[in-house]
């Protein structure tokens, strides 16, 4: 069955279509925050590109979060309109296991982590072993510091992936010699694997209008992290 | 810093007006001053000088108002009753932030915490007499 994945949900915009674990196509783009104005386009070419039609996608999916509040909506709008105009089900896939998939194949920890800003990430822990991806640490959203003190303790090495990645390497790799960064081709949130992650977890496929945004709290108190850095200024 | 002293809400929206002509997309600025200080009317300048042919009004109520009929978008934000981090994540303001506009941000006292380094600052405050306001860019490259 193909399945239509569609990633909104942070700095990058992409879709994918793969079936049987198969990637058939892909699209990317890591510009300007304008998924608004690029994703359904993007589709369209993919389905061009690919000579699928819409009528054939069986599955779709969608990452839902955390991550940019505009990027899930369009996100969540987009994939509800399209599966409830076709009458298909939608997989919700965590934007962070979506992360996860891109270093599918090699045997490492993974720690996805997305910039929520003011020094703070939505991250998770897993760890990838024998083409089986097992989850250590539920999303959450800390500090940068807080991601730091988790890492220390953990065996090296660990890859670190997604829009913050390159943030919290530059702050912690001192502290943990054991980060790594992946490829500049696997950093950012890929459809492809967002779509391999998806039809893995076909089974928890819902009806387009139960799908959710999964938006984190932060763990700060709310109005000393928007007054914190005054402080400092000052 | 830069200085100028307004006289009447049509100076205020002509200093903006020059003064955008300095700006280029991502910058941000902050407003600070009480209330009805001018800080929409220079928000209206300052479309008119990014060459945008939207109305301008106060987003008191929508929280933000986007410009996009021109040349440099600009996002005109009202923090007034945004309290927390919450509140300003779901404003959609860290993505306006990647759009490549300029965003301008009434009651950005409320903010102060999460405005990009770089942020250019603009106060305006009362002058000599009623109609007289006093007007102040500085931080970021001013
Ligand atoms: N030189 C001046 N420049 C700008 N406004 C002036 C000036 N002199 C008087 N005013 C008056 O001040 C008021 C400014 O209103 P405006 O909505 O622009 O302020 P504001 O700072 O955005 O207010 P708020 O805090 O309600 O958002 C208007 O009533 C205007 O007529
Ligand atoms: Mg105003």
């Amino acid at each position: 069955m193909k399945l239509l994945m569609i990633d909104t949900s942070s700095q990058s915009a992409g879709c994918a279509i793969v079936e049987d674990g198969k990637l058939l196509g892909e699209n990317y783009t890591n510009v300007n925050l304008t998924h608004s104005q690029t994703i359904l386009p993007m589709v369209a070419m993919l389905l061009e590109q690919t000579h699928v039609k819409q009528e054939e996608i069986g599955l779709f999916g969608v990452t839902v979060g955390p991550g940019s509040f505009t990027g899930l909506r369009i996100g969540m709008a987009a994939v509800k309109g399209m599966a409830h105009a076709l009458g298909k089900k939608c997989v919700p896939v965590s934007t962070l296991e979506a992360l996860a998939w891109n270093m599918c194949g090699y045997d490492c920890l993974v720690a996805p982590v997305l910039d929520a800003r003011c020094s703070q990430v939505y991250t998770a822990l897993f760890a990838w072993q024998g083409m089986q991806l097992q989850r250590l640490e539920e999303d959450r959203a800390c500090s940068i510091t807080e991601l730091g003190q988790r890492l220390k303790n953990v065996k090296n090495p660990v890859f670190l992936v997604g829009d913050g990645a390159q943030l919290c390497y530059n702050i912690l790799k001192e502290e943990i010699p054991g980060l790594r960064l992946p490829s500049p081709a696997q950093i950012y949130t890929r459809a492809a694997s967002a779509a391999l992650a998806a039809e893995r977890a076909a089974a928890a496929a819902v009806d387009p209008a139960q799908l959710e945004p999964s938006y984190l709290r932060l763990p700060q108190a709310q109005r000393e992290l928007l007054a914190r850095q005054k402080m400092k200024m000052v | 810093m830069i200085h100028w002293t307004s006289h009447s809400v049509a100076e205020t929206e002509k200093i903006a007006e020059g003064f955008a002509a300095s700006l280029s997309a991502g910058d941000v600025i902050a407003c600070r001053g009480g209330m009805g200080m001018g800080k929409t009317a220079f928000a209206r300048g300052l479309a008119r000088g990014l060459g945008l042919r939207d109305d301008v009004s106060s987003p008191t109520f929508a929280l933000v108002h986007e410009y996009t009929d021109g040349r440099i978008p600009l996002y005109h934000f009202d923090m007034y009753r945004i309290n927390n981090f919450e509140g300003l994540y779901s404003t959609g303001f860290f993505d306006y932030l990647e759009q490549g506009g300029v965003l301008l941000i009434e009651w950005s006292e409320n903010i102060e915490g999460a405005l990009p380094e770089g942020t250019i600052t603009l106060e305006i405050c009362r002058g000599a007499d009623e109609n007289t306001r006093e007007i102040r860019i500085e931080g970021g490259r001013f």
